[in-house]
């Protein structure tokens, strides 16, 4: 019943159960200190999906991110990546399990070269991806390997910080605001990145404010409010209800 | 008598028990160990720890050269006695208190620019310098590694009467003196309203500049008080001694000073007096015992270890603690619940006028002009423009990496800006810095809770009341912190304003988020502002409390300027008037708030998807 | 005014001490760096070094076993610190850290007063040290110049460690953005340790170089303790390079005041911190991350 819109934005009639569940946050409470900021959030995610979680900045998107990565935990809730529960697990340890985040403000190492910030994040990847495969999707950071972290410009930093991520193979993806601060052409680039790589099956999930770019690339939208969820969907379903649109993204 | 007299009189009964200590305590040393003099020496470490623990203990600023100040007051005395070049004891103490007075001035206006290990960092180096200078380039005058013997006690001629304070008792009662004159001080400072700033400082430095006080100022003070303790207690040594040994000015000196602190309990003031009376006595036992003889210093050097691991107040500090829970104080005693009434409280809260007199009658309670700041090569904000009517609410949204917060943070004189002006009430404040913004009648509340976490909610009230006034600066050290009318009927009216009466004397840390919020907000009340910048102020709160504070705030526009920064969408068109757009820095729109939602720009910069 | 021959020879000596300087701040400067603990122990482990080589040499003819055993003594003692105490302190505030780390210093000084006394030692220099050497303008003790070759090589040691190592890496970007490391998989705690140590055997290792040219006595760490703080507040927190170019001016200061007046040399070291201080307080290379 569910469309399944791949990569080259054709919908094609999928069964919806045939896909697995990689994600599953059941009613996660977190908090930043004692300041209450997701209340019984809960969200799933496919495989091959790309998914967008959008919402006023302060609605607690990126905060949903972090507790996913395990940079918070939450107080209550549970999070199950392909079948284990991680809510309780270290960050270090929810990465080596597949789940990448590429945090907001990209934290490029600005003292260290583009190669080495590439190596540090292969260290612990079993398998990483050659630097090879990396160029050939980045070519950009090819011709920039040896400049440092802090000479590199906003794009740039922002192709480094997905590349990053790709290095290790991840089986999801989180994209916190990618898309913030950089100039339109570019955006359009990382755009065309980002649907290669759904064509090849990368799992995603995107949290931007730029409502256009994210529903470009997702198939399914969630949409917090005030650490509230408030809608689940499909993009199209978003999309044709602009009094939702408006309410909690407009203003 | 009244609960009022009783407190009156429990404040003094420290005071009276130390008295009571320093009169019956030698006779205990004299039939134990002999001699009194032990005592004599532990009491001398008191009066330098004194000191200390106000600078290290009150306001948590942790020096390592403390005995360059010990060294300096006491070589300056002894040099101008045995130099010949004073006779009279009392004035060579004095000067050389005034020597390392003047000296901690210079090193305190270096070593304080910076904090924590910067700062333990250079107060060691000074300190290392001063022992280097005693020993090479100014041994003329100091004797270099023999020191200086012969120093002289101090003599009392008055109407007939002479005294020598030579010989172990009189140099016994010569120092406890001191030590109890010192005492009397110190308790009165702390017990002052500098005292409780410099508590604030100790735990919330930026709150405490931003509630209108000079921390610079108070830091630099507390530590060349600091300096006239640790002089002082150098001159007593010499005299003691009759001898000033060169190791006064060694790093083993303020390490010592540092361990019998912290073994003693930092904070208590009598915790450094305690630890010293440890630590002589633990010196002097121990290595009598054959297995243990050298390894004394070893032991206390594990000791120390273990209470900095386990037990962080010290000894005096748990013990102090245990007796607390014994016995725990009667909240109702301090300041009483005086209920408020409503017109009271609102002429309590009421607005002070800014005490900056603007020349030309002022049209906007609060205006920037084209104001600009770049981090690097980031424009966060733009040239951003605003005028604020007086009584205005006004509010100000706008997507992620707007500029919202660095804008509020250049108004509050946080932050310089890099170009453009700030206008409150038709005055110039762009070159003020956040104390002084405060003092003017400006004040924010902060999206993450800033408050004083060790003191209760009523202290907490209390340092912002202190702040506008009392003043950025004064050293009333002889009044109680409580002692302001005026502080206490604002601190009384908030309390009941914010409903937090009830918690009005727990410890912040203890309580929950709701009631925490409420404060931060009181914090920004405290000062009687005239134009009130909220940051997020619904910030982290579940939907009921969010009502409360709405209402709250809604109460608190009345005859204010209020500037709201928040993304609860439903609650910023309910209460602003008018509402500003960020967009990357730059104003998108400024419009009331139909004007906003209906501006296709602002959909499409919210959407995403305009072009920069 | 000094001759050429002798302003060379204090010139040497300004790179012989600075140089050793330079090792022993570069060891306190990635643990403050990268664990953010100001190591307030540092010179004792310094001392622990000159003592380990004092035992050593005292017996046998073995510089490269004074070298071994001081690594491993200092090793032992870095592991047992960070692990036993050290770690339980990371999220205390930072004048607690300074506190335990003085007590341990003060614990390790004793131990050791207690164990060899309190007179001042003096360890032999090893045979292929002795003697002077001819450096053309003037004449210079062997050992020192092959002293200042130990330590260049050590500092490049550290270097190829930092820069193209694992560990390394690990530190360096530790140093910066710990949290995002964690994000990529590694544990930085863990590396905690390492840098630890590492710490601790670069302060030993230069102790043992520097027993044969000195008293060796239970408190000796102390001077150098102030002057790694002295280097470290020109050089700059957290700072590889600055440790060492840090480390080299202090020496240089050092040596070539003592030419003109030996009573103001260390006034001058002090006085170059304050203008750095006054002018410039992050120091000549900036910090990185925690200060």
């Amino acid at each position: 019943m569910s469309n399944v819109i791949d990569g080259a934005g054709n919908a094609t009639n999928a069964p919806a159960a045939a896909a697995k569940t990689m994600i599953a946050v059941e009613r996660i409470n977190s908090y930043y200190g004692d300041s209450h900021v997701l209340f019984d959030v809960s969200m799933a995610v496919r495989e091959r999906e790309v998914v967008a979680l959008l919402g006023r900045n302060g609605a607690g998107k990126s905060t949903t991110l972090k507790t996913l990565a395990g940079v918070i935990h939450p107080r209550s809730g549970t999070i199950r990546f392909e079948g284990a529960a991680i809510e309780s697990l270290a960050a270090h340890a929810i990465a080596r399990l597949g789940l990448q985040l590429v945090p907001e403000e990209r934290r490029i190492f600005g003292g260290l070269t583009v190669d080495e910030n590439l190596e540090l994040a292969a260290f612990s990847a079993p398998d990483a991806l050659p630097l090879g495969e990396i160029f050939a999707i980045f070519p950009r950071l090819r011709e920039r390997r040896g400049s440092y972290g802090r000479s590199l410009s906003g794009g740039e930093q922002q192709m480094l910080a997905i590349a990053r991520a790709l290095v290790r193979r991840p089986r999801l993806i989180l994209l916190d605001e990618p898309f913030e601060g950089l100039a339109v052409n570019i955006v359009q680039n990382l755009l065309d990145v980002c649907r290669a790589l759904v064509a090849a099956g990368q799992t995603i999930v995107i949290v931007e404010q730029n409502v256009r770019a994210a529903l470009s690339l997702a198939s399914r939208a969630y949409v917090l409010n005030n650490g509230h969820m408030v809608f689940e969907g499909t993009a199209d379903e978003l999309q044709a209800s602009p009094d939702v649109m408006n309410r909690y993204l407009g203003v | 008598m009244s609960m009022a007299d009783g407190r009156r009189l429990a404040r003094w009964v420290p005071e009276l028990a130390m008295a009571a200590a320093l009169v019956a305590l030698p006779f205990g040393f004299d039939a134990w160990l002999g001699s009194v003099d032990l005592f004599t020496r532990i009491l001398i470490w008191g009066i330098f720890g004194l000191g200390f623990d106000l600078l290290f203990g009150r306001t948590g600023l942790l020096s390592f050269g403390q005995a360059a100040f010990y060294g300096t007051g006491g070589f300056v005395t002894a040099y101008l006695l045995t130099g010949n070049v004073l006779d009279n004891v009392w004035l060579a103490m004095a000067v050389g208190v005034i020597a390392a007075t003047l000296f901690s001035v210079f090193v305190g206006f270096l070593a304080l620019r910076r904090i924590g290990i910067y700062f333990a960092m250079i107060t060691l180096a000074f300190g290392e310098l001063s022992y280097f200078l005693e020993n090479s380039p100014l041994s003329n005058w100091t004797g270099g590694e023999n020191g200086l013997p012969g120093v002289p006690a101090p003599t009392i001629d008055l109407a007939g009467l002479h005294y020598s304070f030579a010989g172990s008792w009189p140099s016994y009662q010569l120092v406890a003196g001191f030590y109890f004159l010192g005492f009397l001080f110190a308790r009165s400072v702390v017990l002052s309203p500098v005292g409780a700033v410099l508590t604030a400082i100790r735990q919330n430095p930026e709150r405490a500049a931003a509630l209108g006080h000079d921390i610079g100022a108070y830091k630099l003070a507390v530590f060349v008080l600091a300096a006239v303790f640790a002089g002082c207690g150098g001159a007593l040594l010499g005299i003691f001694q009759s001898y000033m040994p060169p190791d006064a000015f060694a790093l083993d000196t303020s390490g010592q000073l540092v361990i019998q602190t912290v073994i003693g309990g930092a904070g208590t003031l009598i915790g450094p007096t305690v630890g010293a009376a440890i630590w002589l006595l633990l010196r002097d036992v121990l290595q009598q015992v054959p297995a243990i003889g050298d390894l004394w210093k070893f032991i206390l050097g594990f000791v120390f270890v273990a209470l900095v691991t386990f037990l962080p107040n010290g000894i005096v500090g748990a013990v102090m603690r245990w007796m607390a829970q014994l016995w725990p104080r009667h909240a109702a005693g301090a300041g009483g619940t005086r209920h408020v009434d409503a017109a009271a409280r609102e002429a309590l809260l009421a607005p002070l006028r800014a005490k900056t007199a603007p020349g030309a009658a002022p049209h906007f309670a609060l205006e920037a002009r084209d104001v600009r700041k770049a981090y690097g090569g980031i424009r966060a904000v733009d040239g951003v423009s605003l005028a604020l009517a007086e009584g205005a609410f006004h509010a100000i949204i706008g997507p992620n990496g707007a500029g919202k917060s660095t804008f509020l943070r250049l108004l509050k004189r946080e932050e310089t800006v890099d170009s453009g002006k700030i206008i409150l009430h038709g005055a110039d404040i762009t070159a003020a810095d956040v104390t002084a913004a405060y003092q003017y009648g400006l004040a924010k509340s902060y999206q993450i809770n800033q408050l004083f976490p060790q003191l209760t909610v009523r202290q907490n009230l209390r340092i912002g009341a202190l702040g506008r006034q009392r003043g950025r600066w004064r050293l009333d050290v002889f009044r109680g912190a409580e002692s302001f009318a005026k502080v206490e009927a604002v601190v009384a009216a908030l309390l009941e304003e914010l409903d937090l009466t009830a918690c009005a004397d727990l410890v912040v840390n203890t309580l929950p988020y709701g009631e925490k919020r409420r404060l931060e907000l009181g914090l920004a009340l405290a000062s009687q502002p005239s134009v009130l910048l909220l940051d997020e102020p619904l910030a982290g709160l579940s939907p009921s409390e969010r009502e409360g504070v709405k209402q709250l705030i809604r109460k608190l526009s009345e005859g204010r300027t209020i500037l709201l920064v928040e993304h609860d969408m439903d609650a910023v068109f309910e209460l602003a008037e008018r509402i500003t757009v960020l967009h990357e820095g730059r104003v998108l729109a400024e419009g009331t708030p139909k004007e906003i939602s209906n501006d296709p720009l602002v959909r499409e910069a919210y959407l995403g998807g305009l072009a920069p | 005014m000094p001759t050429l021959a002798q302003f060379l020879s204090q010139a040497f000596n300004g790179l012989a001490f600075g140089s050793l300087l330079a090792l022993i701040a570069s060891g306190l400067s990635i643990i403050l760096g990268t664990l953010g603990v100001l190591n307030f122990a540092h010179g004792a482990m310094f001392m622990l070094g000159a003592y380990t080589a004092f035992v050593v040499l005292g017996h046998w003819d073995s510089f490269a076993g004074a070298l071994a055993l001081g690594a491993l003594v200092l090793l032992s003692v870095g592991w047992a610190t960070e692990r036993g105490l050290i770690r339980y302190y990371y999220s205390r505030p930072k004048e607690d850290q300074i506190l335990v780390t003085f007590g341990l210093g003060i614990m390790m000084v004793e131990a050791v007063r207690y164990f060899f006394g309190g007179l001042s030692q003096r360890v032999p220099l090893p045979s292929w040290g002795q003697g002077i050497v001819n450096l053309g303008f003037f004449i210079y003790p062997l050992y020192r110049v092959e002293a200042i070759g130990i330590v260049a090589l050590l500092l490049l040691g550290f270097y190829l460690l930092l820069y193209r190592t694992r560990i390394g890496l690990v530190v360096r970007a530790g140093i910066e953005d710990p949290l995002m490391v964690e994000l990529l998989g590694t544990h930085v705690r863990r590396a905690f340790l390492a840098v630890f140590c590492i710490g601790a055997m670069a302060a030993g290792i230069a102790g043992v170089i520097y027993a044969p040219l000195a008293a060796v006595i239970p408190n000796m760490g102390e001077p150098f303790l102030v002057q790694c703080f002295v280097v470290v507040v020109i050089g700059g927190l957290g700072s590889f390079p600055g440790a060492i170019v840090g480390g080299l001016v202090v020496g240089e200061i050092l040596s070539l005041t003592t030419l003109f007046n030996p009573a103001y040399a260390q006034a001058a070291i002090y006085a170059v911190m304050t203008l750095v201080l006054i002018v410039r307080p992050r120091g000549l290379f900036g910090t990185m991350g925690r200060a």
